[in-house]
């Protein structure tokens, strides 16, 4: 019982604030609902037994949209009418459900962790049986995964690279 | 893994290795000629090794994401070929269209070996991971900045759909996953039979055929599909309408046969009506284009149609060997036509600062201006319209045949209709190139894609007038298959 009220507190969360990331007309703001959904999912990764995937969760992609935020920031931040930007998302309408829907997040993982190890849901997979089974019969799945990537890295440069050039000949 | 699946993976290993090769080669030194002439050379490499294997170690599954089998290799060997057609028509294309278009190359052999993956995955791993492989590097295909805003514009269409297609295949994995408690093909049909929660079943089929429709451009899945078709740059719609297409269709024909899936009465319903609409919609809106690209955008979508029936009719009981033989014959047909029409469209299109020469009037007195090319373009375009001599005529008749033997009498019907159709605005592009030329522009043709739509031309009639080595290979796949 108690199991399902933690995911459905998690899973609600989670939804509500993919919602709002998505209406969100700033985006900064939606980026802020955007991370509080990746932690959402990552406290229901951990509910049903998946911490590493929950760790992943966490630093790979909260982190990843941390970094984006950070270079809006940068981009805007440049002049005084920016500063004046910053002052206005800093109203309290702005930090307030993010700040409660966090806040929530944060009792639901203290309450887990303080219950010690026994597991709620699901069966536990820790990071090394993940790690057997990826470099075992899932090697296969990795190499693909890494030409994936080389796909995305070299269309994401060569695209780029292109309409950076063409955008200078245009403003020079 | 053992020696013989590492033999066994060999094309795999190739085309991987070729790609490597080629980054490297491109980040030392940039040369279009070298680049793609590294590019052909690894396809036609990959090609000997996939041979290889064939006469040799299959079938073998390898790992539980892959398996190699006779399926796997045509499949594989067909995309190979369209890759290397494509690297060969793509050269003259982009070397007027100034530096730096190297990556094309890389993109398109890293797209490819995302199809041959999924031509061999027998796991939701390695299906998910060879459709993204094969999406992602379509993307940059797609948008390949060498066209201004319009490819830019496709591109963005396309990663959209199909990042939300993945999304309603990923949700039905994980129903399917739900209810049989694996990932792998095979555990499906084992469990298939034991009391597993046929609604979770059927959402999870009906999403992933939801999802693969978006890809495969099925009616009603299929509003994307002309703006891509017209705002890619002509190889890559070349590349998106055969091999991304066609590894879709083989991944999803496995996964259905694994499944068992013809016992679900209303996926095949549903299939049915998919089918109908796509021949009967697809043809009608080709009808009234005048823009190329446009036109066989959708007569790609009612091709895809027409495939749905022969995947349709292995649902009689002793029928799923012909239905095989029937999707893989049809595809090879479709594959070669396909190209030659793009390719025709390529070579057409050297003009570095306009768009692709898509428009029908363009074409107007093509047989004056440029009689081979007009000869080898009508040729496709019969043999696209399913006329006897050509390959098209034999992948047609396969199709019908396996509608007749399943008794799909409506389908059936739709696709004598549709072909009906099809003939009219097939003839007319034929008959707007025999007027006389209105301008008398000069286009240069290049000799290279010349020389590889003369070697396509002649594949092509030659399987439309002596299919039966191709027939008799593609039988005994199919005869082992299911």
């Amino acid at each position: 019982m108690l199991e399902l009220a933690l995911f459905y507190l998690a899973a609600g969360i989670s939804l509500v604030s993919t919602i709002l990331a998505v209406t969100r007309v700033n985006a900064t703001h939606a980026l802020i609902y955007l991370i509080i959904s990746l932690l959402a999912s990552a406290i229901i990764f951990y509910l049903v037994g998946a911490p590493f995937a929950a760790v992943l969760e966490v630093v790979i992609y909260a982190g990843a949209i941390m970094v984006l935020f950070v270079f809006v920031i940068m981009m805007l931040n440049l002049s005084p009418a920016g500063e004046a930007i910053e002052h206005r998302w800093l109203q309290p309408r702005m930090w307030i459900i993010p700040a409660l829907f966090c806040t929530l997040l944060l009792a639901e993982i203290t309450y887990m962790l303080s219950r010690g190890d026994n597991l709620l849901m699901g069966h536990m997979v820790g990071p090394k049986a993940v790690g057997l089974e990826l470099f075992g019969p899932y090697v296969l799945a990795v190499e693909i995964a890494s030409m994936l990537l080389l796909a995305g890295l070299v269309g994401a440069f060569h695209l780029g690279r292109r309409y950076l050039t063409e955008l200078r000949e245009e403003t020079s | 893994m053992s020696n013989d699946a590492i033999f066994a993976l060999l094309p795999l290993i190739t085309l991987s290795t070729v790609i490597l090769a080629l980054m490297l080669l491109i980040a030392f030194r940039r040369n279009l000629a070298l680049t793609c002439g590294a590019a052909v050379s690894g396809c036609i490499l990959t090609l000997c090794s996939i041979f290889l294997v064939n006469n040799t170690g299959v079938p073998q599954q390898v790992t539980p994401l892959l398996v190699v089998d006779g399926y796997a290799l045509i499949f594989s060997a067909m995309i190979v070929m369209v890759t290397g057609f494509i690297c060969v028509l793509a050269y003259e294309y982009y070397k007027c269209r100034g530096e730096q278009q190297d990556e094309f190359y890389l993109l398109l052999l890293l797209s490819c070996l995302g199809g041959m993956t999924l031509a061999h995955s027998t796991h939701f791993a390695s299906l998910i991971l060879g459709l993204e492989l094969l999406g992602v590097a379509l993307y940059g295909l797609i948008a390949f900045p060498s066209r201004g805003r319009l490819s830019l514009e496709a591109g963005l269409k396309y990663l959209i759909l199909s990042g939300v297609s993945s999304a309603f295949i990923l949700f039905g994995v994980a129903l399917l996953y739900a209810s049989f408690g694996s990932l792998s093909f095979s555990a499906l049909s084992a469990a298939a039979s034991a009391g597993t929660n046929p609604l979770f079943v059927l959402v999870g089929t009906g999403l992933i055929f939801a999802g693969v429709s978006f890809k495969l451009s099925l009616v009603p899945f299929h509003m994307w599909t002309p703006d891509v078709y017209q705002g890619a740059p002509a190889p890559t719609t070349a590349f998106l309408t055969t091999a991304s297409k066609g590894s879709i269709f083989a991944v999803i024909l496995r996964f259905f046969i694994s499944l068992d899936g013809y016992q679900y009465t209303t996926i095949l319903e549903g299939l049915f009506w998919i089918a109908l609409a796509s021949i009967l919609f697809g043809n009608l809106l080709a009808l009234m284009q005048t823009n190329l690209k446009r036109l066989l955008a959708n007569s790609s979508i009612a091709h895809l149609g027409y495939l749905l029936v022969a995947f349709l009719a292995a649902s009689y009981v002793g029928g799923k060997a012909l239905a095989v033989e029937a999707v893989i014959f049809f595809l090879l047909a479709y594959f070669l036509t396909s190209l030659g029409v793009f390719g025709v469209i390529t070579l057409m299109s050297t003009d570095p600062d306009s768009p692709d020469n898509d428009e029908l009037p363009q074409y107007q007195g093509l047989f004056w201006r440029r009689p081979i090319m007009a000869m080898f373009f009508s040729a496709m375009l019969l043999s696209l319209a399913g006329i006897p001599l050509t390959a098209g005529f034999v992948g047609k008749f396969y199709i019908l045949t396996a509608a007749v033997q399943a008794e799909l009498w409506v389908l059936l019907g739709a696709v004598v209709i549709g072909s009906g159709i099809g003939l009219f605005y097939y003839l007319r592009i034929i008959f707007v190139m025999t007027e006389q030329p209105s301008a008398n522009d000069e286009i240069t043709m290049p000799v290279v894609g010349g020389w590889a739509m003369a070697t396509l031309t002649l594949i092509m009639l030659t399987l439309g007038i002596y299919p039966s080595p191709i027939i008799n290979w593609v039988s005994e796949i199919a005869r082992l298959m299911t």
